[in-house]
């Protein structure tokens, strides 16, 4: 039998490993406004952890879910207040919050056994709902709607405070989900993830059962999303429920449609892409498009994002990962063929 | 003892009765084939053995397991896997990947978990299909996207899907449906060879007369639900009940 991998280029990887880590150095000497940037990479590697496991949950498994910015709720609060109220160390914090948030999403995976499509996306957003609620009910825990402050993180009895720690913690972690991401796409899960969302007659055919995998899904999301949450709370040392709108439950999902559904380095391209692109490239044209239309702030962003997503549903469902698929294969076989795509 | 006994299973869609008493038993290492008109129950037959459809009456036993006790999930790891009429693969996903997901069942709950550690593990079931793929002379399909393929090569890689978790029996449904001549004729080794060399029973249902009387070790005539007909080829070919509901008379008679 022939080793495919002997011929497979990996050389990249660790390329982009060093360039992820000098960054922040790179940023610091070409720009002065370096803090804000690193600030913006922190929110966006926050986003890249939560989207893989959108990804394996909606793109791979097709499973949509409108309610994820509940997930980052959920594990924002759990671990603010396992760390700030009963003490619990951070580093316990970063293993047990995502496993509650993970059975949380279990939990919420009860419907999808029995409905898809639309549906189930308008349950998972009633649940974003009731969190939000719930998160305002218990005001003598979560502070209500007035927000929570929150701790820096303490790993190793090193407090890490500055934007600059952040990226560092924040990019280990966004490496470590890729990785594992990744593996689980290519492994007997996401196969058969996948085989439920285009044929569940061949799934279950194959020794697949459904209803375990669908709840699998929406287990390991919890888990990814639950990371993000505890990452999110620490670093941004403030969070409140106006963080979790609904509407950053569809950011997720456009995040994940732009890079291209069902590949895990989609779900990256597209979280990196939309964060950069609304708080890079948006301040940049708001003042001019403000004086032509007349609009308020905060209502160009939603065009845009709302444009995007049309414009790439159109003309390019595969999203950003597969207009590099293609651009690929095109330059691979350039002067024989060119039009010939994945057949 | 890997036979598949079938007794007077009754399969009823509320009024219409698909299967009615169906009686008969595929010996180990044989082709046996299903033939009769459309709606005459062939595929509810293998939707039953398979658990998508539960009849109200009868058994179908398996290698001694009862069969209609189980889920359908279930069933591939006594040892039946099956094809599908429509093609059912998976088409954002490589040959390679969709033929894999026949092996499921040989990958336990650790394999997986190592999967999350190490490369090693990919490249242990990778050459499970690749293995299968060889076999069917697809190997060289393994990177391609199943979206696009050659309708040939998606029927191929489809029962590649099916004996790449080692089955006992594999239940083929209607393999050579859309293919040109040539490609029946490969179909036909491939079944013959599938028997042979792999040691697999194999349940057909076919329309090709010219594929089913060359390979078939055993011929079931279906029609109504009733089997109207038992037996070799040649007892087959010349069933006046057989001709007069299927196969017509000779043109040249």
């Amino acid at each position: 039998m022939k080793d495919r991998y002997e011929h497979e280029n990996l050389y990249w990887i660790p390329i982009l490993i060093i360039f992820v880590f000098l960054l922040p150095v790179i940023l610091k000497g070409v720009t002065f406004s370096y803090k804000y940037y690193l600030f913006v990479l922190n929110l966006a590697g926050i986003y890249i952890i939560l989207n893989v496991g959108l990804d394996l949950l909606s793109g791979f498994t097709g499973l949509v879910s409108l309610g994820h910015a509940a997930f980052l709720a959920v594990g924002a609060y759990t671990s603010a207040i396992m760390v700030d109220q009963l003490g619990v160390p951070f580093s316990l914090s970063l293993i047990f919050s995502p496993i509650i948030v993970g059975i949380f999403g279990f939990i919420i995976g009860f419907p999808a056994l029995r409905i898809s499509g639309m549906y189930l996306g308008l349950t998972t957003m009633g649940f974003g709902f009731i969190v939000k609620r719930i998160i305002i009910s218990f005001r003598d825990w979560t502070q209500g709607s007035a927000g929570l402050e929150v701790s820096s993180p303490v790993l190793f009895g090193y407090t890490i405070k500055s934007d600059w720690d952040n990226y560092y913690l924040i990019y280990t972690f966004v490496i470590i989900a890729i990785v594992i991401g990744r593996r689980i796409a290519t492994s007997k899960i996401g196969r058969s993830f996948m085989a439920i969302r285009d044929s569940e007659q061949a799934a279950e055919a194959s020794g697949i059962n459904l209803s375990q995998y669908k709840m699998l899904a929406f287990f390991i999301s919890g888990l990814f999303a639950g990371f993000a949450g505890v990452l999110f709370a620490h670093t941004s040392s403030f969070i409140s429920t106006d963080h979790f709108d609904i509407l950053l439950s569809i950011y997720f999902i456009i995040m994940v449609l732009v890079g291209g559904a069902s590949s895990i380095y989609g779900a990256v391209l597209g979280s990196l892409f939309i964060v950069l692109l609304d708080n890079l490239f948006v301040p940049l044209i708001e003042d001019q498009i403000q004086l032509i239309f007349n609009t308020q702030a905060g209502d160009i962003q939603s065009l845009i994002f709302g444009l995007i997503m049309f414009l790439f549903i159109i003309f390019q469902p595969m999203g950003l990962y597969g207009m590099w698929l293609k651009m690929r294969i095109y330059w691979k076989l350039f002067p024989f063929n060119p039009r010939q795509r994945f057949t | 003892m890997t036979d598949l006994n079938i007794d007077s299973l009754t399969m009823r869609f509320s009024g219409l009765v698909a299967l009615d008493k169906v009686s008969f038993t595929v010996k180990e290492n044989e082709i046996f084939s299903l033939i009769g008109p459309n709606g005459s129950g062939k595929t509810t037959l293998f939707n039953c053995i398979n658990g998508f459809n539960k009849p109200q009456n009868g058994t179908i036993n398996f290698c001694g397991n009862d069969l209609l006790n189980k889920k359908t999930y279930r069933i591939i790891r006594s040892g039946i896997s099956r094809t599908f009429q429509n093609v059912q693969n998976i088409p954002f996903m490589t040959v390679l990947d969709n033929i894999l997901l026949g092996a499921n069942s040989r990958i336990d709950t650790l394999g997986t978990l190592k999967r999350l550690v190490s490369r090693d593990q990919r490249k242990i079931e990778e050459s499970m299909a690749l293995e299968i793929m060889d076999f069917l002379g697809i190997a060289n399909y393994e990177q391609k996207f199943m979206m696009g393929q050659p309708f040939g090569i998606q029927k191929l890689a489809e029962i590649a899907r099916a004996l790449v978790s080692k089955p006992k029996l594999i239940l083929l449904d209607e393999p050579a449906a859309g293919m040109n001549d040539q490609e029946t004729r490969e179909i036909a080794n491939i079944i013959r060879d599938i028997r042979d060399e792999l040691g697999v029973t194999v349940l057909l249902v076919e329309h090709d007369m010219n594929l089913v009387m060359s390979i078939s070790d055993q011929i079931c005539v279906l029609e109504s639900g009733k089997v109207i007909a038992l037996g070799e080829p040649q007892i087959i070919k010349d069933d006046p009940k057989v001709i007069e509901s299927y196969l017509g008379e000779p043109l040249n008679a």
